[in-house]
Formats: structure tokens, C-alpha cells, sequence
């Protein structure tokens, strides 16, 4: 049984280091360094990271585009709508931090199996944080069918972190002039900690 | 209330109670001799503060009809909501009993600051509050002037001519709009299923125009257009994107037309406004970009500059000249104001957080997902980085609660 869960563990740190990896290059995009990759059956079949400075489209989050790769490749193979939910029910999430309200609602929408993220999100957090839309529809009427998933943070919370600190110091270059100037290094520095799990 | 208007209604950041109806707390008062107003105040202040009831006054002061002087009441501190012991209170508080003769008793007081004036009437009748009427810096939530109401109303009919006007399914619309200049920035529709077509692009001088043709209808014309709307709304609610967002895969498909679960109105309308940023100012990010000559953090992955590879020197010279001079460069939607139908499921509702949005106007509720009051209620988060108002527009001549009705009767059905 402990080998089991050890074996879990080394699994789940295999794939985290893997969403650690996009987080990076988002970073070196000069975005908010937050990556992810998703899983079906043990396979990565989607990576993604934060795109929302290049778009200047907010809602570009890591999930999202991963999100998108999937349909855009399940569209192309002419998967019905059906066919690509019965996909979704078999794939999980690693993410470095815990989805925020809207990818927390995207996920419970598209119905995804688990989400394992690593640091949590004290600001924005929808999967336990703030709201728990994991959970699914806080209203259980027949056929409202507000789907839920299986949740678990603190998975290599500090390396996300450390990447998040990395990117407060340098600044936010879109970040409009009052708000953040570039450096501004106890500000981001605090705002962190409180985000840690 | 004139039921021929149209009628613009803020959705507060808490739920709303009937005034009569307030949450109320339990406290210890007592009341005191004047002569020692004062000096028990100025200690209660030190030893019991009442941190989460700034509204409430600490003391009650009551003209007795058989008396010459005022009767003062004093809010001594917090009593435990289960029970009704006076032993209860701290000790501190307790040590002030007999010097002062005081004699406790427990009363209530409303837990919340009033947001109206009939709200502070009634709090008033069970203890004195104050009252000041909101100070957001948010135009509309202290009421709008007559321009900007009907400014409201009409892109409000844009939207709702768009959720219903060329698809056959009914779907959400999202209108997103300058009001500084009260000007269209994109207008899409929901794509999330498989059956409602692909959207044609509205190009801006259609909306324009149509928005010329919404302002020179008359009123009679427009009952005729609202009788038009009410009859396309009561088709089916199944494929408005946001009223069931867990649905998508139900849908009947056509492998042709181009689908997406998440594309619900917003979401594109978001997509869209960011698009026309990018192809407006095409460079601007160049000059945000801060100097990275210093040498980096060794933690850190090196630093790359970024290079621009979505907008290409040769097209700047167009672009620059298409643009209007006095047109700003935006950061994000800030400043913005979005139209919607349908109350924003929360995904949609926390996308327009993370975008900036100043104002959100919808004309129906969300019973089902709704992120703005009906099920959550995302504007009064105060963990979010970005709060913006939010109003709902109703209908004239008692047209949204038809379609209430007509709402609840779907959704218990579904």
C-alpha cells in the first residue's frame, strides 16, 4: 500500500515537473508564469501556458489553451459533441496553480475527471479557495447536471511560487503604470506568501 | 412605476433584503446616567470596539414624553447569539456594572450597512444607524441621467436583437461598448453548440447603423418590437450557452458547423475586443517592456526580450493611419461597459473580472449557473483583484416577468 502511494507521488511530481516546464517558458515570454498539461490514460495529449500579455486577452490562461488544443485536434477528427465529453470524463489536469474561478467553472462545463494543482490562489482560487466549483452545482435539481471533480493541491506548491516571485520582481510589463510599477519588490513579494497553501 | 419605460436596476454586492426583513445582531445595552456619557463611551471604545458595525450608533438617545432630559442607551458589546446569560459578558466590560450603575439588558441591532434610504428607516426602528448613500466612483449605481439611460436601453436592444435575429436557436449576446464615447467595440454571440450557426461578422457600421434605426423608432414601433422579441423568446432556453452551460454535449451535431463548449458569448466578445486591440495598436507592448539589461535573479530562467513576430513593421504605416487619433490605447476592457441578455454564467462573469470590465447590464437572470446574484455573486468577492457594477435592464410593459415566469417553467422542465 505505501509503495502504491509512493508510486503515486513520484507520478504525480513526473507530470507537475512537466506543467513546472510550461510555467517556465511563460515566464520567459514575460507572462504570469502558470503552465499546465493534460492527461488521458497516463499520456500528455495537451500542454499549455499563460498567453494573456501576447493576446492581451485576459482570459488566455494556461487551462484554456490547453483546453483548446484538445478540442481543435478533436474537431479535426470529427469527434461529435459527445464523443469529445466522454474524452473529457477520462482526462486529468496538472496545473502549477489552482484554477482560478472561471477554469474552475470551464473545468466542471467540459465535465474533466481530476485537477492536481500547486499552489493555491488566495485571490482567485475556484476550487477551494475563494469559491468551490469543484464541487459542482451548488444546485442539485434533476438535470441541472452541474458536474464536480476531483481536486488536490500542494503539489510542488514551492517550485510554483518560487516562479511567481521570479515574476513579480521582474514586473509585469503590461500591467498599466499605476497599478504595479515594474519594481516593486515587497509588494509582490508579500502578495505571494499569502498565496501559498 | 411607469410600466411602458424601461428601468435600470443595480445588483448590489450583497443579496438584498426587504427592509422590514434585515439581519440583525445580538448585543448588551444599558442605558446611562449623561453624566457619564462620555467617560463609558470612551472606554467601551478601548475595551469592546464595535470593528464590524461602524454603521451602528453606540449610543441611542430617546426623548421620553414624562421626562425633561433625553434617556441615553448605550451598546455595551457583542452577545453570544445562543444564548441570553449576562454572565456572558467580558470581564472588562462586566467591571463597569457598578460604578456606573448600569443595568444590561439585550437588544438587536442590523448587521448590515443600509444601501437605501428605506433600508436605514427600518434599521432605525430597531436601533439608530447611519446611513451614506454609496460613494463608488462607478457612474449609474447613485442613478443615470436621461442620456445615459436611453444610451442603455438602446444597446441593450442591440443585444437583444442579436440573440435572437438570424440564429434559430435562441442564444446569449454580448455587446461591448466605450460608453465615453458610446461606441460598439464587438458584438458576438454564443458559439458553444454544435446547432447555432457560425456568427456572421457584424461589422461596426452595421451596428452603427442599426443603432441609427433603434433612434429614430418611435414608441409605437417599439411596443411592436417588443411584442416581436417576446415571441422569438418563447422558444426554447436549451441553447443559450451561459442557462446551460453543462449541456453542450446533448446537442444534436452537424459535422460541418464549427463548436466549441466554452465559446459562450462573452468569452468571444472578449475575444473579439482583444483582436481589435492588437490590430489597432500593434506595437504597443514594445514600449511597456521594461529594461532587462540588469543582470537577472540566478533562480530565475534567463530573460528574453520579447520579440514582436504578431505585428510586422510593414503594416504599422496602415494601421497608424486608420487609426483615430483620439482613440486611446486600452488596457484590456477597462473602462467598458458589456450588454448581455442572459446574466453570465460564472465562468463568463469571472472572464469579465480578469478583462477589466467597468459596468455589466443583463436583461434576464440566471437561475441555473448565474455568477452576478443568482447563484453566486462574483462582485461582492472582495478577494478579487477587479470589481466591477452591475445592473440588470428591464424590459418595459412587464415583459421580463413574462419571461421569468417562462424561465422557471423551462428550467423545471430541463
Amino acid at each position: 500500500m505505501a509503495l502504491v502511494k509512493e508510486d503515486r507521488c513520484e507520478e504525480s511530481h513526473k507530470y507537475m515537473s512537466l506543467a513546472l516546464h510550461q510555467a517556465k517558458l511563460a515566464l520567459e515570454a514575460l507572462e504570469v508564469p502558470v503552465g499546465c498539461v493534460i492527461l488521458e490514460e497516463g499520456n500528455i495529449i495537451a500542454s499549455g501556458r499563460n498567453r494573456t500579455n501576447e493576446t492581451r486577452n485576459a482570459t488566455r490562461h494556461a487551462e484554456m489553451e490547453a483546453i483548446d488544443e484538445l478540442i481543435g485536434q478533436w474537431q479535426k477528427d470529427r469527434l461529435s459533441p459527445s464523443q469529445v465529453a466522454e474524452k473529457f470524463s477520462k482526462c486529468v489536469l496538472y496545473v502549477t496553480c489552482e484554477p482560478c474561478i472561471m477554469c474552475a467553472s470551464a473545468l466542471s462545463f467540459l465535465g474533466i475527471k481530476e485537477v492536481y494543482y500547486g499552489c493555491g490562489n488566495d485571490k482567485f482560487g475556484g476550487c477551494g479557495s475563494i469559491l468551490s466549483l469543484h464541487l459542482g452545482s451548488s444546485q442539485t435539481e434533476e438535470g441541472q447536471g452541474g458536474k464536480g471533480y476531483k481536486c488536490k493541491g500542494g503539489i510542488m506548491a514551492d517550485e510554483a511560487v518560487s516562479l511567481f516571485k521570479c515574476f513579480y520582481e521582474q514586473g509585469n510589463p503590461n500591467a498599466p503604470k499605476p497599478h504595479r510599477p515594474v519594481v516593486q519588490r515587497e509588494r509582490g513579494l508579500s502578495l505571494l506568501e499569502t498565496n501559498m497553501v | 412605476m411607469d410600466s411602458d419605460t424601461w428601468e435600470i436596476i443595480h445588483i448590489p454586492d450583497k443579496p438584498t433584503f426587504s427592509p422590514e426583513h434585515q439581519p440583525t445582531l445580538k448585543v448588551f445595552a444599558s442605558v446611562i446616567k449623561p453624566k457619564f456619557a462620555n467617560t463609558i463611551v470612551r472606554q467601551l471604545c478601548k475595551i469592546a470596539p464595535l470593528e464590524d458595525l461602524r454603521h451602528v450608533k453606540r449610543v441611542r438617545k430617546k426623548l421620553l414624553p414624562d421626562h425633561g432630559e433625553p434617556q441615553l442607551t448605550v451598546i455595551l458589546c457583542l452577545a453570544p447569539e445562543d444564548n441570553d446569560h449576562l454572565n456572558d459578558m467580558p470581564p472588562d466590560v462586566l467591571k463597569l456594572v457598578d460604578p456606573y450603575e448600569l443595568s444590561p439588558f439585550i437588544t438587536q441591532v442590523c448587521k448590515y450597512a443600509a444601501v437605501s434610504k428605506e433600508e436605514w428607516e427600518e434599521q432605525c426602528k430597531i436601533w439608530p444607524t447611519s446611513f451614506h448613500p454609496p460613494t463608488y466612483n462607478i457612474d449609474g449605481i447613485g442613478g443615470f441621467s436621461e442620456e445615459d439611460t436611453q444610451s442603455i436601453c438602446k444597446f441593450m436592444r442591440v443585444a437583444i436583437d442579436l440573440a435572437v435575429s438570424g440564429h434559430k436557436p435562441l442564444v446569449n449576446a454580448a455587446v461591448i461598448v466605450d460608453p465615453s464615447v458610446r461606441k460598439i467595440i464587438a458584438s458576438e454571440t454564443d458559439q458553444a453548440y454544435p446547432s447555432s450557426a457560425p456568427h456572421d461578422m457584424t461589422s461596426a457600421e452595421t451596428i452603427s447603423n442599426h443603432c441609427q434605426s433603434i433612434d429614430r423608432m418611435s414608441n409605437v414601433s417599439s411596443e411592436i418590437w417588443l411584442n416581436g422579441i417576446l415571441e422569438k423568446l418563447n422558444g426554447s432556453f436549451s441553447t443559450v450557452a451561459c442557462l446551460n452551460p453543462w449541456h453542450w454535449s446533448l446537442q444534436s451535431h452537424d459535422s460541418d458547423s464549427q463548436w466549441h463548449p466554452l465559446t459562450h458569448a462573452s468569452m468571444v466578445a472578449i475575444d473579439s475586443s482583444s483582436a481589435r486591440d492588437r490590430y489597432l495598436f500593434p506595437n504597443s507592448t514594445d514600449s511597456f517592456i521594461p529594461d532587462h539589461s540588469q543582470p537577472s535573479d540566478a533562480d530565475c530562467p534567463a530573460k528574453k526580450q520579447k520579440t514582436n513576430s504578431h505585428s510586422p513593421e510593414v503594416l504599422n504605416g496602415n494601421k497608424e493611419a486608420l487609426r483615430d487619433p483620439s482613440i486611446e490605447k486600452p488596457y484590456l476592457c477597462t473602462g467598458y461597459d458589456i450588454f448581455l441578455v442572459w446574466e453570465p454564467c460564472t465562468m463568463c462573469a469571472m472572464a469579465l473580472v480578469h478583462q477589466r470590465i467597468k459596468r455589466i447590464f443583463y436583461a434576464f437572470p440566471n437561475p441555473t449557473a448565474g455568477g452576478l446574484g443568482s447563484v453566486y455573486r462574483l462582485q461582492g468577492e472582495k478577494s478579487l483583484n477587479h470589481h466591477y457594477a452591475v445592473f440588470r435592464v428591464l424590459l418595459p410593459g412587464g415583459a421580463h416577468n413574462a419571461l421569468h415566469q417562462h424561465l422557471k417553467h423551462v428550467t423545471a422542465e430541463s
